[in-house]
This record gives structure tokens, C-alpha cells and sequence, in this order.
């Protein structure tokens, strides 16, 4: 049985799943979108069917470990196919499943894997990732929580900000320093799970945002929290490892959510500019300048879309696609911001109104310049590498 | 109990299809195909079977090689094995549709053989009788209701003007109506099972079958484009419409 290669859908199991979770997305997910966004609510009850019926908690983790076993491009379809609908959830799952679950699963050691897969893979724990600080985004070196070994446990104290999940979360990956040795600063971060419910955590106010406001966001305090050293995850001194190492499957999927976005705000544009409305006694796409923004929009998501599948495809244990990844974040997350505007200008004053999901789009869309690393950040690593190349 | 059920690869009918330039047959080129929506209804009800009774869920699917994804669907939900037999469709009726599955049916002796009521893209709604017909078994067709004991089916059936209960005893040809149940979806998990599931490919020559199309389709035609509504003012001038220019009243 000879298939013609397809580059979205590299095995039939991957159209399959596409085809699945569309089709649970369009049932599911698309009725109660704006509902959460509107009253800022996080959907539990759903986001925990995407783990009880659809089985989409812990992807990237082999089948003998309790997981999917699959690759990045099933990640980023998953992502990609219900961003469609509500790129908030989305962001949720999101922080759940890459930024925690497939983190973790490559660092964890076999009693933490034991102890913590079984949790998160099925739904019962939600989890979430906390690097960013107050006082430190970008500049992740400038992260000052601090974990300090007293006997059998370290002693976590400092504040971690904008955490995705962290009103609704049970455990979650928590980067610390744990050396001050100024001639060894990449090695002086650690990462520890964290849980909940352990003395000395709390949650900060939920935070109000512009979009993805169906994903709960705020800030994660820790006060003298005894960490057992079983919940150190990797050894001490190696989070920068984890991090990079996490980093391009993070890049891909957030671009995933820009390219569901722009696919969204492009399906809706055209219907909208070709087959409804008329002015002037002609549909909207006969106009030039319409044209354009149906043509550009579609241009810049098609091709966006051809980098994200082609640089997740390539993604594994053994191979770097840094510069890939990062481009690929760049490229989409303009592309969704610029889709998601054009179609509320295609759509007009129905475009503005909260009736129609081109506002809500344009709004989770901005989120995705910034979260994961900003574009600011995406130049400054995209000519670190090109450096690398050309220097 | 030994399940067998039927799963067809269509066009997405959400899709918008287009003809090709002699009118001969549909363009498919860059449309999504899925699993006919009344063999989901199909697949769902072998597998509660399953799970009541036990026993295995095979897949059948006639059609060219690219629907073994429709047969991997009906696995990842539960089904055991799949069969495909390689066919044109463009070539192939429904008598040679139901030939085929005869077959097939014939060579695996099913218990019990659920299929959907007819397939959404060729409309035809003759398959399962006609298999009936060929093996001589009875046959429950638009099952709404399915419940199955002691060597027969008990069929709840949608017709005219309201429903019928039958009984029929098994092995026998059960075809699903929309309201038999709510299939699931497959699971990722489901998915990768499915990956490992045997999928057996037939042609209609090991199956001993020759296809003689008695029924030859001549051309297509898209229907006439609709006129665009018209908003009246009162109800004096609707029924004058009705009455005068649309001649339903
Ligand atoms: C909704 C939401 C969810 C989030 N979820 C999580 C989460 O789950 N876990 C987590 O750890 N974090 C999370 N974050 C934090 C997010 O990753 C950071 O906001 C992001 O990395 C940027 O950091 P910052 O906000 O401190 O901005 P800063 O780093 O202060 O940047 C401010 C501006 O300066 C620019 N800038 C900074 N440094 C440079 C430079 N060297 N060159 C050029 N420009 C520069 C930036 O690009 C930006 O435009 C989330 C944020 C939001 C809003």
C-alpha cells in the first residue's frame, strides 16, 4: 500500500486523530468558547474530557510508560485543529500536556515517572510549568527563587508569575537557583515538582487578561516549602538542560495554536467575503482590497503552516531544530495577529461584536507573541543561530 | 459472539463537490473522505454488542486501498480485525456491493452483521437487503433499537408514521438508522491499538466473485441553482404567492 506523502498528516493515524478531534472540537469545544471567555471561566469538566474520552493527556510519552506514544506532529495537530475553537483551553492543555507532562517525562527518574504519570495522564491532576518570575521573563537568568537543601528536603521560597494554570493546577514544574557560584551560572538552576497541596503554596489573584481568558492564569507563591529531594527532578544544577531541551516542542505547539487561529479567522473571512455578504450589489470578494486580505491571509498562513509541519516533523530526542522552531513561532504568530485583524475588518461591525470569534481570536492571538518566549526573543535566538551558520 | 459490520469511505458531505468536465462523476481531488455517518451508528452497535456478549468486531470495508483509514476508525473504537476488499467504486454497483459482502460474510459466519442504513454520498439504501436477499437471512433494516438474546435480534424499526418491532432470528442482517445510538469517538490511544489491529486485503477474485454491473450511471448533474428569497409584506400577498407563483397551496 503505497500513500502519497503529506506533510500535515504523516501517517494515517495522525488524519485519524486530525479528523477525531475536529470533529469532538466542532461538537464540543466551539459551543461553549465564548460563554468562558466572556465569564473568564476555565472549563474543567472539559478540559479533563479531553483526557478521559479522547485520551490526549500525555502525548509525547511511550505506550510501556502509559502514554500515546506518539511525536510532535500529533501534539502540534491536536493543538493546531482545536485552537480553532478556543485557543484559551488550548493554552491550558497546552501547559499541561508539553510544557509539564513532556518535560517531565524526559527528566523524571522511574520512581517520579511511577508516581506522577499515572495523575496527569489520566486527568486526575492538572499540572503547569513556572519559570517566569515578576522580576524575570526573557531574562530567565534573573529568576530568583531559590531552593536550599536542609537534609533530606530543599526549602523553596520566591514568587513565579503569569503561571498558566496555577488557579486550577495539583503539581507543576518549578525552576529554582540552587547555587551561587558566579563562575557557574548555567548551572545554577534546578527543577523540582511541586504540589498544590503542600504547606507554604498559594496562589496569587487570578490574573485579568486581554485573551486566552478561558486559561487561568496567575501567580504561584512558595513560603518555606519543603521540597522531599525524591521531587528533585534530573540532578541539581541541570534545569537549563531541560529547559532547551523542552524548548522546541514548546515553540512548535504555541505556533500550532497562531496556526489554528489564522485557519479559523481564514475560514470565516472567506465564507464571510465570498459566499455572504454583499455591498455595493457584489460580494465582498470581488472587491481589491478584499482580495488582498483574503490572498495575503492565506498565503502567509499556508506557508507558516508548511515551516511549523515541516520543523515538528524533525523534532526529536537526538535532533536540534532551535533555529526551526523559533522561526516557525515568529512566522506564525505575526500571521495570526495579521489574519485575525484582517478578518474583523473583512466582517466590519459584525467583526467587532463579540457575536462573531474574529475579536476573541485577535485577542488570544497577541497573547502568543509574548507567552513561550517573546518575538523579541525569537530575533535574538534566530540570529544566535544564524550566527552560529554565518560567522 | 462474532460481530461483523460494514464501513464505507465517502466524501465528506459537508464538502462542496464539484463534477468533472463531462459530467461522468464527482472531482474528489482535495476533498476529505470520512466514514459514512450510518455505518458509525453501525460500528457503535457492534461494539455495545461486544461488550454485552463478548466475542470479536470485524470490519468490512469495500473500496480502493485508501480505506483502510475508514476500517482503522472502527478499529480505534473497538472493533477487532478489519477486511478490505480492493474494488473501483466507480465500477461497481450495488448488487456487486452486496455480492462482495456475501462473500465475505459467507466466509467469516458471523452471528450478527450491523450496517448503516445506506451510504450518504450514492443514497441507494439497498445493500443490506440485497445481502439478505443473497444469503437468505432475514434482514431488520432503519434499526433504531437493537437487543439481542438467546439466538435472535429483537428490532425496534423507524417507518412511516411511527416505529415496528420485530424479531429476527440469527445470524441475521441488522442495517442502523441515525437514532440506534451515539457512536464514540476513538481515543488516541484507541488510535495506536489500531495501528497493530490486522487489516486483511481481498480482491474480488480471491473472493471468487465476478462483478457484472446491472445498474450504470450516465451522468450527473448538479441541481438547479435556488432563487433568492422574497420578503412580502403581508399575509394577503404570501398566500397570493403561495397560491399564484410557488403553486403549493
Ligand atoms: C497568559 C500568560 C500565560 C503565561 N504562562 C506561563 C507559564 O505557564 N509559565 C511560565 O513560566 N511563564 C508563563 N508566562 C510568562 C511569559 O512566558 C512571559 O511573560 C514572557 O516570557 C515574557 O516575559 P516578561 O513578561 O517578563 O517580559 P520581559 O522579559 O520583561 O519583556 C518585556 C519586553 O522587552 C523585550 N525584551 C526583553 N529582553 C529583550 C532583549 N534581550 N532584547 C530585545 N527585547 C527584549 C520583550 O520582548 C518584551 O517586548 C505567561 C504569560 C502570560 C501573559
Amino acid at each position: 500500500m503505497t500513500q502519497r506523502f503529506d506533510l500535515y498528516n504523516p501517517t494515517e493515524a495522525h488524519a485519524t486523530i486530525r479528523e477525531m478531534v475536529r470533529s469532538w472540537g466542532e461538537e464540543h469545544v466551539e459551543p461553549q468558547a465564548r460563554e468562558h471567555d466572556e465569564t473568564e471561566k476555565f472549563n474543567e469538566g472539559l478540559f479533563r474530557r479531553l483526557g478521559s474520552e479522547l485520551g490526549l493527556f500525555g502525548v509525547t510519552v511511550a505506550e510501556e510508560h502509559g502514554g500515546v506514544g506518539l511525536d510532535a506532529v500529533a501534539s502540534v495537530i491536536i493543538i493546531e485543529e482545536l485552537s480553532r475553537f478556543d485557543p484559551g483551553l488550548m493554552l491550558s492543555y497546552l501547559a499541561h500536556d508539553i510544557l509539564f507532562v513532556n518535560n517531565f517525562y524526559h527528566t523524571a527518574n522511574p520512581e517520579q515517572r511511577e508516581h506522577y504519570l499515572p495523575r496527569v495522564i489520566s486527568g486526575e491532576w492538572i499540572a503547569g510549568m513556572a519559570m517566569s518570575e515578576p522580576g524575570a521573563g526573557t531574562d530567565v537568568l534573573g529568576m530568583t527563587t531559590r531552593a536550599v537543601r536542609q537534609g533530606d528536603s530543599y526549602v523553596l521560597n520566591g514568587t513565579k508569575a503569569w503561571i498558566t494554570n496555577a488557579p486550577c493546577g495539583d503539581v507543576f514544574l518549578v525552576y529554582a537557583r540552587t547555587s551561587d557560584d558566579p563562575d557557574n551560572c548555567r548551572q545554577a538552576w534546578s527543577s523540582f515538582v511541586v504540589e498544590r497541596g503542600w504547606p507554604g503554596v498559594s496562589v496569587g489573584r487570578k490574573e485579568e487578561k486581554m485573551g486566552m481568558k478561558s486559561s487561568p492564569t496567575s501567580q504561584l507563591i512558595f513560603e518555606d516549602v519543603e521540597v522531599p529531594v525524591e521531587n528533585l527532578v534530573g540532578t541539581e544544577g541541570s534545569a537549563l538542560i531541560h529547559m532547551m531541551r523542552n524548548l522546541e516542542i514548546e515553540r512548535v505547539t504555541l505556533a500550532a495554536q497562531s496556526a489554528g487561529i489564522a485557519l479559523r479567522c481564514l475560514d470565516d473571512m472567506a465564507r464571510y467575503a465570498i459566499t455572504e455578504r454583499k455591498a455595493f450589489g457584489k460580494h465582498l470578494s470581488e472587491f481589491g482590497q478584499i482580495q488582498r486580505f483574503l490572498a495575503e491571509s492565506y498565503a502567509e498562513t499556508a506557508s507558516g503552516r508548511a515551516l511549523l509541519y515541516d520543523v515538528s516533523r524533525r523534532i526529536s530526542s537526538d535532533s536540534r531544530q532551535s533555529l526551526g522552531a523559533a522561526a516557525a513561532k515568529l512566522a506564525l504568530t505575526g500571521t495570526a495577529e495579521r489574519v485575525a485583524r484582517r478578518a474583523i475588518q473583512t466582517l466590519g461591525g459584525y467583526g467587532y461584536t463579540r457575536e462573531f470569534p474574529v475579536e476573541r481570536m485577535l485577542r488570544d492571538a497577541i497573547l502568543l507573541s509574548i507567552g513561550g518566549g517573546t518575538n523579541e526573543a525569537m530575533h535574538k535566538n534566530i540570529v544566535s543561530d544564524l550566527r552560529r551558520i554565518y560567522g | 459472539m462474532k460481530i461483523l459490520t460494514t464501513v464505507k469511505r465517502v466524501v465528506d458531505p459537508d464538502a462542496k463537490v464539484r463534477l468533472n468536465s463531462d459530467n461522468s462523476g464527482l472531482v474528489t481531488e482535495g476533498l476529505e473522505a470520512k466514514m459514512n455517518a450510518f455505518d458509525q451508528y453501525g460500528v457503535e452497535e457492534a461494539i455495545k454488542l461486544k461488550e454485552a456478549h463478548g466475542g470479536e468486531v470485524i470490519v468490512v470495508s469495500i473500496g480502493d486501498s485508501a480505506g483502510t483509514k475508514e476500517i482503522r476508525t472502527a478499529l480505534a473504537m473497538g472493533g477487532d480485525r478489519g477486511v478490505l476488499v480492493t474494488a473501483d467504486m466507480s465500477e461497481i454497483d450495488p448488487k456487486g456491493v452486496a455480492d462482495l459482502l456475501a462473500a465475505v460474510i459467507e466466509r467469516e459466519a458471523p452471528d450478527i452483521v450491523l450496517m448503516g442504513k445506506l451510504s450518504v454520498d450514492s443514497e441507494n439504501n439497498q445493500v443490506g437487503q440485497r445481502v439478505a436477499a443473497k444469503l437468505g437471512w432475514p434482514q431488520a433494516t432503519f434499526a433504531f433499537t437493537c437487543e439481542v438474546a438467546d439466538g435472535w435480534a429483537t428490532v425496534g424499526r423507524e417507518v412511516d408514521g411511527g416505529t415496528a418491532n420485530v424479531r429476527v432470528k440469527l445470524p441475521a442482517i441488522v442495517t442502523a438508522d441515525l437514532r440506534l445510538n451515539e457512536p464514540r469517538y476513538a481515543s488516541l490511544p484507541g488510535i495506536m491499538k489500531a495501528k497493530r489491529k490486522p487489516i486483511e486485503e481481498l480482491t474480488p477474485d480471491d473472493l471468487g466473485v465476478e462483478l457484472e454491473p446491472q445498474l450504470i450511471i450516465q451522468g450527473y448533474s448538479l441541481p438547479p441553482a435556488r432563487a433568492a428569497g422574497e420578503i412580502v409584506d403581508d399575509v394577503d400577498s404570501l398566500i397570493d404567492r403561495l397560491q399564484n407563483t410557488a403553486k403549493v397551496l
